[in-house]
């Protein structure tokens, strides 16, 4: 352009490199030292839990505010109301992703939005957030002897959330498809139904988890198949030729959970798909009763992956002790509890060891599933999704 | 003191009193701190390690130097999935649909404004409301209809009466793509147009009809240069909105695969790879700036003075036994762009089950139904909801503090850039604020968020704030009233304000009594398309709303993922509904003069 604008650009370009993107990388800052000493949190916690006590000084606090996955939220938000007049719950329910990127421009901004933080993507919470102090876990400690050590360090785990092989009940007596692999069979050319990974980040946990799983891919393959697998040029496993077999498979990407479900689970279909999907996908039966899916429990190397959804404590909130006490109520109790119950269904698994699964579901230690693996999943997550990019038609 | 400084200082001091000047210096000042400063941000961040890539590369140091983001875009095995196909794909459905909404926006422009086809003025009414619409509505309503077993589920509408599948082609992709955006992206034709054709003195064709030229020789060498401007702004903004709308070719094209290069910016930003959606813009930016140029080319320095100091009239074209025809196709494509689709939402917001189309199916729950835990879970229906209404109010906030401030801007810069015309300062202006429209809004909102995260000299950190909002959405908005501004302006001849300044009347006085008025009309349309794009805003706001300043759209999108298409669509409504009726207004109290 002219002449006199590259000059006025140039300087301003160069204000702007001056100003910079600086980030402290100390331990804590001063403040949130502070914060944690007056919150008792982090290194400071106590030890016994005392409702009362703890109510009492929630209660000045007069509210909490609660970034949340699900909108599921609103339920658990009300029931606390209830239980605990004088706090009112500001729940606001968007993707993972967003919570992170929303909590980190928070962060830079010193506004100091969001109490509880409520999200699947562990590996991205415990990077991004816990490892540079801007969020903390906190253990309700009544609850430090019924949670399993993994679900409790780094981070507190909620409940486990599982993706699994789901087909239309009315087309098929019986499972149309006992194998991950029999997702790559021309029979079911086009009739996949896969969430969009890019979108949602438990299903990169999913494609990691298959990837680790690498030898137990081959090993199914050769059962299905009576032959050994012969990778494609440039792949590194049986798990990453499971994704590049069903993406040629014409696999048809859908952009949430939902529509898997309602694509797979419409009745009146003459060749429906199968898909994978949340478990928890099978509420929509309730939500909407003609839908026809049910989850293919034999199939294998696994029926599904599990994958973590977790609560943490913001840095530097304003109202630290409701945020605690929404942390508990959420956790519930033994016979599942208020606070715990819109997450006491089928396809939701339980972490505490003295809770019962929901009727008719069987416990994690019963189902063939796979465990997400949060440090895997960081480690290789974008290297699988780079892989899922390349290879997309 | 030398002689040759004195006579610098002296022609700057003449310059400097020129109000042209000073409000360009001003405008030009506050462009760059809102427009230039965030898009050099942009470039910085292409260009340097971002946290996240160490997910990728171990050695990556954040802040430093690097060209690992252009070789991952240009030249790796992702490059042709996550660049060149997607494209291809943006450039061919948006100049696709450009060409389809120019044609179709003059079209109804000339036969509203310049003829007598019968019930014109309802067809002007009902001209915008396509634009009215979000623009993935038209996509769900076509995907409501047209669905096949693809992304399986229930058949479409079409399939249920007629027993037939749509082919692929027709279902997803290109052609649903530019069907859907064109019908949605005409309106700006239209209104450009027919601002320009309403201020066109009929006069100047009657001369050429005086001199003996034929009505195609009238069309062709009168009317259409005549037009032209208003034809090339619309193309631009047809184009660079086309090319950076994410919803419609998400929803139409992910389940073929068809992915453009908004959507691939989309995904990046949502998986915190900013660097590599940053890149893509400034390819979409790159492509826009080449039409600007050509644009220029165009107009250049011809003179389009048609609203001068003497007589004005309009004269109507008969269109004879065309008229009922002409209707009947106006009426047709507006049911087609509005209605049908409307008539689809409404039907959904009616149904208790998604997909069910039986009569006992019917409910008015999501409207006005309290709290049930089976359905929902168990939020209310939408009048009765706190949190909607809540994001009501903050749309409506929003839309009317950025549509003023916009519509004054937009004057403000079409009077500069006009009264300065082929001087630098003018030119600078008039491209810089058009700077805004090429970035896409995705990536505009992730740019504010970065930069308006921290407190940038006095500033205090303005993220989370309703100010930031209203900040971006008259930066995103502004080449949409600079466009119109600068059009009206070039209508509006030099001796009208000189008389006035020969009369002594201040500038202050000049612009309210002479340039505001004669403006109006084009100011009006500028003030109604910012209403209105501010809206049923989403892509450029979604990052930096929190959950105190929600708008509804927001909302939409949000129950759209959920698959709650009843609390989705009846937002749309409730949208729809507070536009038709905020433009009513607006045309109430802004426009005496007609502006059809």
């Amino acid at each position: 352009m002219k002449r006199s604008l590259i000059l006025a650009c140039a300087i301003v370009f160069l204000s702007t490199l001056a100003t910079g993107i600086l980030w402290g990388q100390g331990k804590f800052s001063k403040e949130t030292e502070e914060w944690l000493k007056k919150s008792e949190l982090g290194p400071y916690e106590t030890r016994g839990y005392d409702e009362k006590q703890l109510y009492e000084k929630a209660k000045l606090e007069k509210e909490v505010s609660v970034y949340s996955y699900s909108s599921r939220v609103h339920q658990f938000g009300k029931t606390f109301e209830q239980q605990y007049p004088g706090i009112r719950v500001k729940g606001f329910d968007m993707d993972s992703t967003e919570i992170v990127t929303k909590v980190l421009a928070e962060q830079k901004a010193g506004n100091f939005a969001a109490d509880v933080i409520f999200l699947k993507d562990p590996s991205t919470v415990h990077h991004e957030l816990l490892q540079k102090g801007l969020a903390f876990t906190y253990v309700p400690p009544d609850l430090k002897s019924v949670l399993p050590d993994r679900f409790q360090k780094p981070f507190l785990v909620h409940h486990v959330s599982l993706d699994v092989l789901i087909y239309n009940m009315e087309a098929n007596k019986t499972a149309p498809v006992q194998s991950l692999w029999d997702l790559t069979k021309p029979e079911w050319k086009s009739r996949v139904s896969f969430p969009d990974p890019v979108k949602m980040p438990e299903f990169i946990e999913f494609l990691a988890t298959v990837v680790q799983h690498g030898d137990e891919m081959a090993k199914e393959y050769q059962r299905v198949f009576g032959k050994p697998i012969q990778l494609s040029k440039g792949v590194k496993n049986a798990g990453y030729e499971w994704i590049l077999r069903v993406l040629k498979n014409d696999a048809v990407i859908a952009g949430s959970t939902n529509d898997v479900s309602n694509a797979v689970g419409q009745p009146g279909q003459q060749k429906p798909p199968v898909g994978i999907t949340a478990f928890s996908r099978l509420r929509d039966k309730e939500k909407n009763p003609k839908l026809v899916f049910d989850v293919a429990y034999d199939a294998k190397p696994v029926l599904g992956i599990a994958t973590e959804v977790v609560i943490a404590i913001v840095n530097q909130a304003k109202h630290p002790n409701a945020a605690k006490l929404m942390t508990r109520w959420m956790m519930g109790d033994e016979k599942g509890g208020q606070g715990y119950k819109p997450y006491f269904v089928l396809g939701d698994v339980p972490v505490r060891t003295d809770q019962l699964a929901p009727k008719g579901s069987r416990t994690l230690a019963k189902m063939n599933v796979w465990m997400a693996d949060p440090a895997y999943v960081w480690d290789y997550g974008q290297e699988i999704r780079d892989f899922w990019l390349a290879n997309l038609k | 003191m030398s002689a040759s400084a004195k006579a610098f200082i002296n022609r700057l001091s003449i310059k400097l009193r020129q109000p042209q000047v000073i409000l360009g210096l001003i405008l030009v000042a506050i462009l760059t701190a809102f427009v230039v400063v965030p898009f050099l941000q942009l470039v910085h961040d292409t260009a340097v390690w971002q946290e996240a890539d160490r997910r990728i590369i171990r050695s990556a140091e954040p802040g430093g130097w690097t060209f690992f983001h252009y070789l991952r875009v240009f030249a790796s095995p992702l490059s042709v999935n996550i660049f060149y196909r997607p494209l291809l794909h943006s450039l061919a459905t948006s100049l696709t649909i450009s060409l389809a909404a120019m044609l179709l926006g003059t079209l109804m422009a000339w036969l509203v404004v310049r003829t007598d086809m019968p019930f014109r003025k309802t067809i002007g009414i009902f001209a915008v409301i396509p634009y009215v619409l979000p623009s993935y509505t038209l996509a769900l309503a076509w995907l409501d209809f047209f669905k096949n077993e693809r992304i399986g589920g229930a058949a479409g509408i079409c399939a249920y009466l007629f027993g037939v599948s749509p082919p692929d082609w027709l279902a997803y992709g290109f052609i649903p793509i530019v069907i859907t955006l064109s019908l949605h992206y005409y309106p700006f034709t239209y209104l450009l147009v027919s601002g320009a054709l309403v201020s066109l003195d009929s006069n100047l064709e009657e001369a050429g009809e005086v001199l003996g030229a034929g009505r195609f020789r009238i069309l062709r060498r009168i009317t259409f240069p005549l037009v032209l401007p208003a034809l090339i702004s619309a193309f631009i903004l047809t184009f660079s909105r086309a090319v950076g709308t994410f919803g419609t070719p998400y929803f139409l094209g992910a389940p073929v695969r068809y992915f453009t290069l908004a959507t691939t910016i989309f995904t990046s930003i949502v998986n915190r790879t900013p660097a590599v959606a940053y890149i893509g813009a400034l390819v979409l930016i790159l492509i826009s700036m080449f039409i600007i140029i050509m644009n220029q080319r165009v107009i250049g320095d011809k003179s389009f003075v048609t609203i001068a100091g003497k007589g004005f009239r309009r004269r109507q074209t008969p269109l004879g036994r065309w008229r009922y025809p002409a209707v009947a196709l106006m009426a047709s494509l507006i049911g087609l762009a509005v209605f049908i689709p409307l008539l689809l939402l409404l039907w959904q917001t009616l149904m208790l089950y998604p997909n069910d189309y039986s009569l006992g199916n019917l409910t008015l729950h999501y409207w006005i139904g309290k709290s049930q835990a089976a359905l929902a879970e168990g939020e209310s229906g939408i009048l009765r909801n706190a949190q909607i209404l809540g994001a009501a109010w903050n749309s409506i906030r929003l839309s009317v503090i950025v549509a003023l401030t916009t519509g004054i801007a937009g004057i403000l810069i079409g009077y500069a850039v006009v009264k300065g015309r082929r001087t630098r300062l003018a030119a600078v202006l008039e491209q810089g604020s058009f700077l805004p429209y090429l970035i896409p809004s995705i990536a505009f909102g992730a740019i504010y968020l970065s930069l308006f995260s921290r407190s940038i000299g006095p500033l205090p950190p303005l993220y989370g704030t309703f100010v930031l909002l209203v900040m971006v959405c008259v930066a995103k908005n502004l080449p949409f009233s600079a466009r119109s501004g600068i059009s009206s302006m070039l209508q509006v001849a030099a001796e009208l304000e000189e008389a006035a300044m020969m009369a002594g009347a201040s500038w202050f006085r000049r612009f309210r009594r002479i340039i505001l008025p004669l403006t109006m009309a084009g100011a009006l349309s500028g003030f109604i398309l910012a209403f209105i794009a501010t809206m049923r805003e989403l892509s450029l706001i979604i990052l930096l709303i929190t959950p105190e300043t929600r708008t509804l759209t927001t909302m939409t999108f949000r129950y759209v993922e959920q698959g709650y298409s009843q609390f989705a669509d009846a937002i749309i409504l409730l949208i729809v509904i507070l536009v038709v009726g905020g433009e009513f207004l607006a045309r109430r109290i802004g426009g005496k003069r007609e502006t059809i």
